[in-house]
């Protein structure tokens, strides 16, 4: 089981933990798939899209996309058939947050998508889960049978004649295929190279065809939105972030874990109440958004962790993983730790992807071990920048954010690496 | 054409709808630079360094992937996108070590043109040294990874061009790799040596192997000409150096090929340079060939006609003219063979291929030939395929048809006694019984009539006599067809549905229809079909024969055939005959003339005693050789007009040394009517001299001058002279060509025929019955022998044989046999075998493979050593008298015959 | 009642094809096989197969240890716990034992950041590794016959 904080607010997370993920019944004693009813027997498609618009929910893979906006473009998408897809390939180093919902309550996740199916006119689902979530697999195909069994996926649903079904594909060990158009071509039987775009999926996505790709997290609001409706959910979080997050908590904190939280809630608030403050020695700098993410040092510990506030900043709130580091951490050790992981897991098709990640980390190899020249960190700097620019994908694109953070608060340290000394005598040089 | 209006570096463009900024900006001379984009293949947006900016958008965007839109402002270059290109470049340079002093395409190289215009004068990155080795397998193409870019083009070349998948990448990130197959050796693989993938590359990973230190880009002479292999004309561009052939591109715009090429037109020209070319006229003296001068050799041959043609009559002479010389040449040939020996027998091998397709589609429609162009299939919803094995005989429409099929869902049918490889990209694959080719079609036909797919409002307007047609129809139920063709009657009423449902249906055909007794019967019964669904006269429709050799349309078109003048004007049509009398100064015969397998009949006969061929090897190409060889040495005078001394040539009393197309200027006609241009690349070899220059010379010194001061004033000659080609002048036909008919100067050509009206007025139905072949096994000669030809040999190989890529490629002959027959006969693959009929006998190797049927073998018709002609069966189609190559009797034993 | 025709889930043939090989990798064989079931072309399963991290073409141990080192493992110290396994296994990352029992691998983030530093060997996850955990992790696997 996933460690979870003590969350002050639970919706997404509600049931884990709470309930056997593995019985059905249980989900329906909670009000499970209640929201399925209600959309079926209750409401048209456009309400249901309507409502999720109304809610304000935003993808929480990362991107924030409005998620009753996506929704729409696909209903209105001339091409059929369309497609439902889970994004369950939880990837970004840090992060574990869809991990506890797909153990712990899979029918959650089920129900969000068939409600998905049904507001924009999908009759298939995938959920695509990294192959690593063995567990998660293993669950969510017990409760997809158990669903079956309950006919809330099959044909005619609740004699609604609504028919939806789902298929788990399985990942192969790829982090890029995380990213939505890679996901896509992986689940096709191909290598997960990420598409141009446009097209989006919402009107060219799987085989081509008019697709809804949505977060985990994202799907688990679903139900309680529709249960409970647009206005309550906007009563958590920020006006322009409504709703709660799940943020993953990980490094030097007393207690590591999964809290869930409104939206807009302070790096400091989660390091120092719900993680129990610093293990031993002294904050030095937090990862917030995964590897992809800004580094954040203290003078931003009092910052609103939401999309709209860390975007003002021009930073990322990403999958909302936090790795807190204390003074022991040597930065330029770390950035070759994400370094090392862009590079492993790129796909290899863009050259600023490509070779980008490559040489990025054989420049940051070089300073670690003391062989850095003055002249490297500008370099760094500006090949993110190009590969910021002209990345085809996320993944090229993201080094930036870690690098000009860290740089921005580190120089000195990478400085004195190429001098020949590393401060915190974490590199052998 | 529907355009928006956007600026590129604030010059206004009017850009297509729906095309990327890359495309506008190509398409108006304006170069953003790329490495991953190729014209005519899928976007990949991979290279990154095509970025532009655009007014109004954040960041940079990929003009390759992004679509034009009204009032768009691009711009294409500025500092910043500069700075980026150039740090991208960098990074490219630094993958691997690019060591351009020895690489083959320095100077033709996109990497280095770019890195060089973007003033790369250092690499800030540490470059990567790991040497790979250099794979070498091929017997063309080599693969240097350490020039790779992974732009991914040959990936896609091979997928989407040859429809191959050969090639793709393996392994990700800063790993990712090409590979071939299951990442062996080229060789290994199933790869076609096209070279699509070689012209796609931008830098030097993926070169012609054996053009490999032959010289630098700069030192080349680039002269664009048309393909002397098969029919489909694709437009290549020769590259010289010291008038050498050293590499082939296909032409990008070339209308038919779009850039692309199969092997033999990539990698086969060597045969140009080759040592055994012709290089000065030989008279056989006392069973001997020795040397001899022109001036020897074309007074002799004058003297001997002159004197076979006083003694016997000009009918005891005839011509055979050539399907690979050019227009120009087939219409002087011909001209000498009527106007200056007097007589029409003449023909060329167009006999041997399409003969039955020019009967049977002229009295169907008026017009024999492809009725649309070859590039409109992609307008097609279904194509039907019959015999022909496309991707072997005519590689590019081959390739072209597996696209459409992969790409743009063209449903294809494939209807073929072997299991050739479009089954694979075929909904339907029907397998006839070889001969039966009438019954299926008039099955088909049946169907779609009694479940009334048929056009009622075309058959009712634009054709006549259907309600006989339907009458015989009738008779061909399903259960029936199945009975006489082995197809089950559930696959045939599936086909004729999608065949009949289709809204633009085309039909696609070649020697598997044409070469039977039944040829013309066959080819009618297509033309049945077609007019049945109101499949002519509309593009991506028709009736659309194949033709086999790069010129034999034009040959036709020329008249080298003994009952028509140029342009199908029959010879024993009175005005026709008087127009040509006027306009060549001559008399001429009104009586029609023989055909190449009635020529060497009365050749053995001792009817004709003076034989002149251009340019045709009949000794391997005819059928039943040991009676061609009987009526060849029974002749007086035999001439033989070639570039290598042929199993014909051998025979001859005087060769004279022709030219290669490397060496000619003229036109070939292509399969699809396309009129196109030959240039002239190098000089003569040797003391060869040009064809049409050897026929005037002849025709001079037997008293009937014929004075030109090139094949472009023959051509006006021919347009005058022949309607279809009217306005047909080679100052017209640089780039696209013409298609006919052109009958003015004005007019732009014709994509496909019978728009309105058939060139007869109404489409004529014919009823046709199922007739068997002539030969069918029996106890004593128990299979059923079909020829044909395989993709890396071409006719009687007397070029491709010749070129050592293609001959190491294939060098030998072989016997298709079904596993079960080979099982029964206790033959293994590569067992030598004696393959006989009651003409001939053959040692051969055997090929096991289900690709035959059982009862069935075949056999190719390349090689000498094992020349499937001696077996074959010179029965006659009774109209077009074309001989019955897909259907003979054989027997098979093994042989204890060793490899030499 | 299936979205799509199993047989042509590339994936899922080359997943099963691996577990079913003692030795965890792929063949050429089925490769082939994978190739004419699914319709592709050789080099598309190979690319395919050689694109995902947790497939290979080599024969691997019977146990594949594949330790986490992105960056909530690496702060933990999951450096140590490699140079321990090398030690241990006297192998590098990459590498099989001699004896086909261990192959030791470097993977991206598990998801399971909240036990770092943590690795799977095959299916199963273990994670607040130390020194001493691995070594009594190892012999317990030395023991159990496969």
């Amino acid at each position: 089981m996933v460690k979870e904080l003590k969350s002050p607010v639970r919706i997404v997370l509600e049931n884990c933990g709470k309930i056997n993920p593995e019985s059905i019944e249980e989900y329906i004693a909670q009000g499970g798939y209640k929201a399925v009813n209600r959309v079926l027997q209750e409401m048209k498609p456009e309400e249901v899209i309507n409502e999720i618009k109304a809610s304000g929910l935003q993808g929480r893979g990362g991107a924030a996309f409005p998620t009753g906006l996506k929704w729409e473009f696909t209903s209105r998408a001339k091409d059929t058939p369309r497609y439902i897809i889970c994004n369950a390939d939880e990837g970004e180093p840090g992060t574990f947050k869809d991990r506890p919902i797909l153990e712990g309550d899979p029918h959650k996740i089920i129900e969000g998508m068939i409600i998905a199916g049904y507001a924009v006119g999908a009759h298939y689902g995938y959920i695509y889960i990294r192959g690593e979530y063995i567990l998660s697999i293993n669950r969510f195909q017990k409760a997809l049978e158990q669903a079956e069994e309950h006919r809330f996926l099959g044909e005619d649903i609740l004699e609604s004649g609504f028919n939806f079904q789902i298929e788990i594909h399985q990942g192969a060990g790829s982090y890029v295929c995380g990213e939505e158009t890679a996901l896509m071509d992986s689940i096709e039987g191909k290598r997960g190279n990420p598409r141009f775009k446009p097209p989006f999926p919402p009107s060219s996505g799987l085989w081509k065809k008019p697709t809804v790709i949505n977060n985990v997290e994202t799907l688990a609001n679903i139900a309680p939105i529709i249960l409970k409706g647009a206005d309550w959910f906007r009563g958590f979080g920020t006006k322009e972030c409504p709703g709660t997050k799940v943020y993953a908590v990980s490094g030097h904190v007393k207690e590591v874990g999964v809290v869930e939280a409104p939206m807009g809630i302070t790096l400091r608030k989660i390091i120092n109440e719900y993680a129990g403050g610093m293990r031993q020695g002294k904050f030095k700098m937090a990862q917030v958004g995964g590897t992809a993410g800004a580094i954040l040092g203290e003078d931003m510990l009092d910052v609103s962790l939401d999309y709209a506030s860390l975007k003002r900043k021009g930073l990322v709130l990403g999958s909302g993983a936090i790795l807190v580091m204390d003074e022991t951490t040597c930065c330029v050790d770390m950035l070759k730790c994400f370094l090392n992981f862009f590079k492993r897991e790129c796909c290899g098709k863009c050259v600023p992807g490509r070779i980008g990640t490559e040489k990025l980390l054989e420049i940051t190899t070089s300073i670690s071990q003391g062989k850095g020249k003055e002249d490297d960190i500008d370099l760094i700097l500006q090949t993110a920048k190009v590969m910021q620019k002209a990345s085809l994908c996320a993944l090229g694109q993201s080094p930036i954010l870690p690098i000009s953070t860290i740089l921005k608060y580190f120089k000195e340290e990478f400085i004195e690496h190429i001098k020949g000394r590393c401060p915190t005598g974490v590199c052998k040089i | 054409m529907n355009t928006v209006n956007i600026t590129i570096d604030e010059k206004p463009i009017k850009a297509e709808k729906g095309s990327t900024i890359m495309e506008a900006a190509l398409a108006n001379g304006i170069k953003i630079p790329h490495l991953c984009y190729q014209k005519g293949l899928s976007i990949a947006g991979a290279c990154r360094v095509c970025l532009v900016k655009i007014k109004g958008r954040p960041g940079m965007t990929a003009s390759c992937t992004t679509e034009v839109a009204e009032g768009m402002e691009v711009t294409s270059t500025d500092e910043e996108l500069n700075e980026m290109r150039r740090l991208i470049v960098e990074l490219i340079l630094s993958e691997h070590e690019h060591n351009c002093l020895v690489c083959e395409n320095n100077g033709q190289c996109d990497l280095q043109d770019l890195a060089y215009e973007l003033g790369i004068d250092k690499i800030r990155f540490p470059v990567n040294k790991s040497v790979e080795p250099i794979e070498d397998s091929s017997e063309v193409i080599l693969r240097d990874p350490n020039r790779c870019i992974l732009c991914g083009r040959c990936v896609r070349a091979c997928a989407e061009l040859t429809v191959q998948k050969v090639l793709d990448f393996a392994a990700r990130g800063s790993k990712t790799y090409i590979i071939a197959g299951l990442d062996q050796p080229l060789v290994q693989t199933d790869c076609v040596s096209c070279g699509a993938c070689v012209q796609a590359c931008p830098t030097g990973a993926l070169t012609e192997k054996l053009a490999r230190f032959q010289g630098r880009s700069w030192e080349f002479r680039k002269v664009q000409t048309t393909c002397p292999y098969c029919g489909v004309g694709c437009q290549l561009k020769l590259n010289i150096k010291d008038d050498k052939i050293v590499k082939v591109y296909g032409v990008e715009d070339g209308p038919d090929n779009k850039g692309h090429l199969c092997v033999k037109g990539r990698f086969g020209f060597d045969y140009v340079h080759h040592e055994d070319r012709l290089i000065s006229p030989l008279i056989k003296r006392n069973g001997k060939f020795e040397k001899a001068s022109w001036d020897e050799a074309l007074n002799l041959i004058v003297t001997k006609f002159k004197e076979l043609k006083n003694k016997y009559g000009s009918d005891a002479l005839a011509g055979l003219s050539s399907a690979k010389c050019t227009n120009e040449e087939n219409y002087l040939f011909q001209k000498l063979i009527r106007a200056c020996f007097g007589t029409n027998n003449v023909d060329h091998c167009a006999r041997l291929c399409h003969a039955s397709t020019v009967a049977g589609l002229a009295r169907a429609f008026g017009s024999g030939a492809m009725t649309n162009s070859i590039r409109e299939f992609e307008k097609a919803d279904v194509i039907l395929i019959t015999g022909s094995n496309t991707t072997e005989t005519h590689p590019v429409i081959g390739d072209y048809l597996k696209h459409l099929a992969t790409y743009n869902g063209t449903e294809l049918i494939v209807v073929d006694p072997r299991a050739i490889e479009l089954i694979e990209y075929a909904k339907i694959w029907l397998r006839q019984k070889s001969g039966t080719d009438v019954a299926w079609i008039n099955g088909l036909m049946n169907v779609i009539i009694s479940e009334g797919l048929y056009d009622k409002e075309f058959v009712e307007n634009r054709t006549e006599n259907f309600d006989k047609f339907k009458k015989v129809v009738s008779k061909y139920t399903p259960e029936k067809v199945e009975e006489i063709t082995g197809i089950s009657k559930e696959k045939l009423v599936a086909a004729a549905r999608m065949y009949g449902k289709a809204d633009k249906g085309s039909i696609i055909f070649a020697m598997g229809i044409t070469q039977h007794t039944t040829g013309t019967d066959n080819v009618l019964s297509l033309a049945n079909l077609a007019m049945l669904c109101g499949n002519v006269g509309r593009e991506g429709t028709g009736v659309n024969p194949l033709r086999g050799q790069n010129n034999v349309q034009g040959a036709c078109d020329m008249g080298a055939l003994p009952n028509v003048y140029p342009g199908y004007q029959s010879v024993s049509d009175e005005q026709a005959k008087e127009k040509f009398e006027k306009a060549w100064g001559a008399k001429l015969s009104p009586k029609v003339g023989l055909t190449v397998v009635e020529i060497m009949d009365a050749a053995s006969k001792g009817k004709i005693k003076g034989l002149y061929i251009m340019g045709e090897n009949p000794m391997l190409s005819d059928p039943n050789l040991n009676h061609v060889r009987e009526g060849l040495r029974n002749l007086d005078f035999l001439v033989v007009q070639d570039i290598f001394l042929t199993q014909t040539a051998e025979l001859a009393d005087v060769v004279l040394p022709g030219v290669s197309f490397a060496e000619k200027d003229g036109t070939f006609t292509n399969t699809g009517r396309r009129i196109q241009l030959l240039h002239k690349a190098i000089p003569n070899i040797g003391d060869s001299r040009d064809d049409w220059k050897i026929i005037t010379e002849i025709s001079e010194r037997m008293g009937y001058p014929m004075v030109y001061r090139s094949p472009a004033e023959v051509m006006d000659e021919i347009a005058s002279l022949t309607p279809i080609y009217g306005g047909v002048h080679f100052d017209r036909l640089e780039g696209q060509g013409l298609q006919w008919p052109c009958p003015s100067r004005e007019h732009p050509g014709t994509p496909y025929l019978h728009k309105d009206k058939f060139t007869r007025g109404k489409g004529l139905f014919t009823p046709v019955d199922y007739i068997p072949p002539a030969e069918l096994p029996d106890e004593e000669y128990p299979f059923l022998l079909s020829t044909g030809r395989i993709l890396y040999h071409f006719h009687t190989g007397s070029l491709s044989r010749r070129s050592k890529p293609l001959d190491s490629i294939a060098p030998e002959g072989f016997l298709e046999i079904n596993p079960q027959d080979a099982e029964k006969l206790k033959v293994k693959d590569n067992d030598w075998l004696r393959v006989s009929s009651r003409r001939g006998k053959v040692e051969v190797k055997a090929k096991i493979t289900d690709r035959v049927d059982k009862g069935v073998v075949f056999m190719t018709f390349h090689f000498a050593e094992s020349a499937a002609n001696l077996l074959t069966n010179d029965a006659l189609d009774p109209v077009a008298k074309i001989p019955e190559y897909k259907v003979s009797a054989v027997k098979i034993e093994a042989s204890d015959y060793i490899d030499s | 009642m299936k979205l799509r025709d199993k047989e042509k889930d590339v994936i899922a043939l080359l997943s099963e094809a691996q577990r079913e090989s003692k030795h965890n990798y792929i063949t050429e064989e089925k490769l082939k096989l994978i190739a004419q079931e699914a319709g592709l072309s050789y080099s598309e399963v190979y690319g395919v197969a050689t694109f995902y991290s947790l497939f290979s073409l080599k024969p691997r141990g019977e146990y594949i240890i594949r330790v986490c080192d992105s960056g909530p493992c690496h702060l933990m110290g999951s450096r140590s716990i490699f140079e321990v396994l090398e030690e241990e296994l006297k192998i590098k990352v990459g590498e099989t034992t001699p004896d086909g029992k261990f192959t030791l691998e470097e993977t991206s983030c598990l998801g399971i950041c909240d036990e770092a530093p943590a690795m799977m060997i095959n299916e199963k996850v273990y994670g607040n590794l130390t020194p001493q955990e691995i070594k009594k992790i190892l012999k317990r696997l030395r023991e159990k016959k496969w």
